[in-house]
C-alpha cells in the first residue's frame, strides 16, 4: 500500500482499518500521525453533527476591522428603520399567520382526491360574495370557514405544482403582495378587487403564477354581505 | 400533518388521527425516528421547512410500502434511505439548491448552539458549505451510518468514487480546523 492510497482510506473513513493499512503505518509515521489527526477531527465532525445545522450568522475568519464594525453598527441602524417602517406599513403581520394556523388546522384538506360538487361549492361560496371560474375537477376541497369573524372559503386547487390552498378574504384588505414561509408552507396574500386572496403550498416554490390566475377567476358579487 | 392519508399511523404522526391497533408497532416506529430522519434530512437540506417536508412525505412514502420491512431492525437505514431519496428527487426537481447558504445563516439562531468562534460552530458551517457531492456521502455515512459500499449503491457510484469524496469532505473540513490540506491524489482525475 502506498501513503497516497492508505491517506485516501483514511481520509475516507478514519476509524477503519485493515490489514493492509495496519502494515503500512507500522512503517510509515507521516501517515500514522495523518491517520491520530483525521480521528480527531472526526470526533469533531461526529459531535458537530450530532444535532441539526444551527442558523447562527457565520462569523467572517478575520477579526472585524474598526470600519467594518461602524459599517456593521450603520447596517442594524439601518435595518432597524427597515424592519420598523416595513412594520408600520403592512396592513396585519397576524394575517398571514393566521392563514398558516388556519390551513394547519385542517390538515385533511391537503389529502383530498375527490372532485367538489357543484353543491359542495355553493356551500364554500355561501355567503362570501364571490363567484369562481375554476374549473370544478381542479377543486379538492370546499368549505366554508370561520376566519377573522367571517365565514371564507376555503379551497384546494391541484395545480401543476401540486395542491394549493386558497383562502378568498373579501373582508382582508392588504396594500400588496405579501410573501412568508412558515412550518414547511410557503405562502403569499396578495391584494383583489374586493379584500384579498391567501394562497399556500407546502414546501419552497412560486405561486404567484397561480395567484395571477386566481386573481382573475375570483368574480366579487356587488351584493355581498 | 401534510400529505397523510385519513386514518393512517402517519397522519398521527401531525394530525393527531388514532391509527389502527395493528398499525401500532409501526406507527411507534416511524414516529421514534422522526427526529433523527429530521436531523438527518436538515443536514442534507440545509433547511428546516425543507426538511419537515422531506420527512413527511418520507414517512408517508414508508407507510404505504410498511409491508417492504420484513425486520423492524432494518428499519433505520430502509427510512434513512427513504429520506435520502425524497430529498435527491426534490433536489432532481428543482435543479438547484432550493435555499440560498446565506439565506439559512441569516435565519436567527438557535439556543443552546455552539458560539461563533468556536471550532465546532466553525465546523459545522464548513459542513454547511461542503457542495452537496460532498456532503451526501459525508452525511450518509457519518449520521446515517452507511458504508461505503452502501453509499456507492445509494449514490450509484463506484466504492472508489465514494471514498474520494469522503476524502475531499474531510480533506476540506481539515483546512477550516487549521490542518494543512493532504495530497489529493484524485485530484488528477475527473470528479466521479
Amino acid at each position: 500500500m502506498t501513503c497516497e492510497e492508505a491517506r485516501l482510506l483514511i481520509g475516507a473513513d478514519p476509524g477503519a482499518t485493515t490489514p493492509a493499512l495496519e502494515e503500512h503505518l507500522a512503517t510509515c509515521a507521516a501517515c500514522a500521525r495523518f491517520r491520530d489527526e483525521m480521528r480527531s477531527l472526526d470526533a469533531h465532525i461526529r459531535r458537530a453533527l450530532e444535532r441539526p445545522p444551527d442558523m447562527a450568522p457565520l462569523r467572517s475568519g478575520r477579526p472585524p476591522s474598526a470600519w467594518r464594525q461602524w459599517a456593521l453598527a450603520a447596517s442594524v441602524v439601518l435595518a432597524s428603520f427597515a424592519v420598523l417602517a416595513v412594520w408600520l406599513l403592512r396592513p396585519s403581520d397576524t394575517l398571514a399567520r393566521e392563514v398558516v394556523a388556519h390551513v394547519e388546522a385542517e390538515p385533511d384538506s391537503w389529502l383530498a382526491t375527490q372532485h367538489v360538487s357543484a353543491q359542495g361549492m355553493a356551500q364554500a361560496l355561501r355567503g362570501a360574495g364571490v363567484a369562481l371560474e375554476v374549473t370544478s375537477d381542479r377543486i379538492r376541497y370546499a368549505q366554508s370557514c370561520w376566519l377573522r369573524g367571517h365565514y371564507v372559503p376555503h379551497l384546494v386547487i391541484q395545480t401543476s405544482r401540486g395542491p394549493v390552498t386558497v383562502l378568498i378574504l373579501r373582508h382582508e384588505q392588504v396594500r400588496a403582495r405579501r410573501s412568508f414561509h412558515e412550518a414547511g408552507m410557503t405562502g403569499i396574500i396578495v391584494p383583489a378587487e374586493h379584500g384579498s386572496i391567501a394562497l399556500l403550498a407546502r414546501g419552497a416554490g412560486d405561486l404567484d403564477d397561480i395567484a395571477r390566475q386566481m386573481q382573475h377567476q375570483v368574480h366579487w358579487l356587488a351584493d355581498a354581505p | 400533518m401534510r400529505n397523510s392519508e385519513p386514518g393512517s399511523p402517519v397522519s398521527s404522526i401531525g394530525g393527531g388521527v388514532p391509527a389502527a391497533d395493528a398499525d401500532a408497532p409501526i406507527t411507534r416506529l416511524l414516529e421514534s425516528m422522526r427526529p433523527e430522519l429530521l436531523r438527518f434530512a436538515h443536514w442534507l437540506a440545509r433547511d428546516r421547512s425543507i426538511a419537515e417536508d422531506i420527512v413527511q412525505e418520507a414517512l408517508l412514502r414508508a407507510w404505504r410500502s410498511r409491508d417492504a420491512l420484513k425486520d423492524p431492525g432494518a428499519a433505520r437505514p430502509w427510512l434513512l434511505t427513504i429520506v435520502r431519496r425524497e430529498h435527491a428527487r426534490l433536489y432532481e426537481r428543482k435543479r438547484l439548491e432550493l435555499v440560498t447558504l446565506d439565506e439559512a445563516l441569516d435565519t436567527q439562531a438557535s439556543p443552546g448552539f455552539p458560539e461563533p468562534g468556536g471550532e465546532l460552530f466553525e465546523l459545522r458551517h464548513a459542513i454547511m458549505r461542503l457542495p452537496i457531492q460532498y456532503r451526501e456521502p459525508l452525511i450518509l455515512q457519518v449520521v446515517g451510518g452507511f458504508s461505503t459500499e452502501e453509499i456507492a449503491r445509494e449514490l450509484t457510484l463506484s466504492a472508489t468514487a465514494v471514498l474520494t469524496r469522503l476524502f475531499r469532505a474531510r480533506n476540506k473540513l481539515r483546512v477550516i480546523c487549521g490542518l494543512a490540506a493532504a495530497p489529493d491524489a484524485a485530484a488528477r482525475e475527473s470528479l466521479p
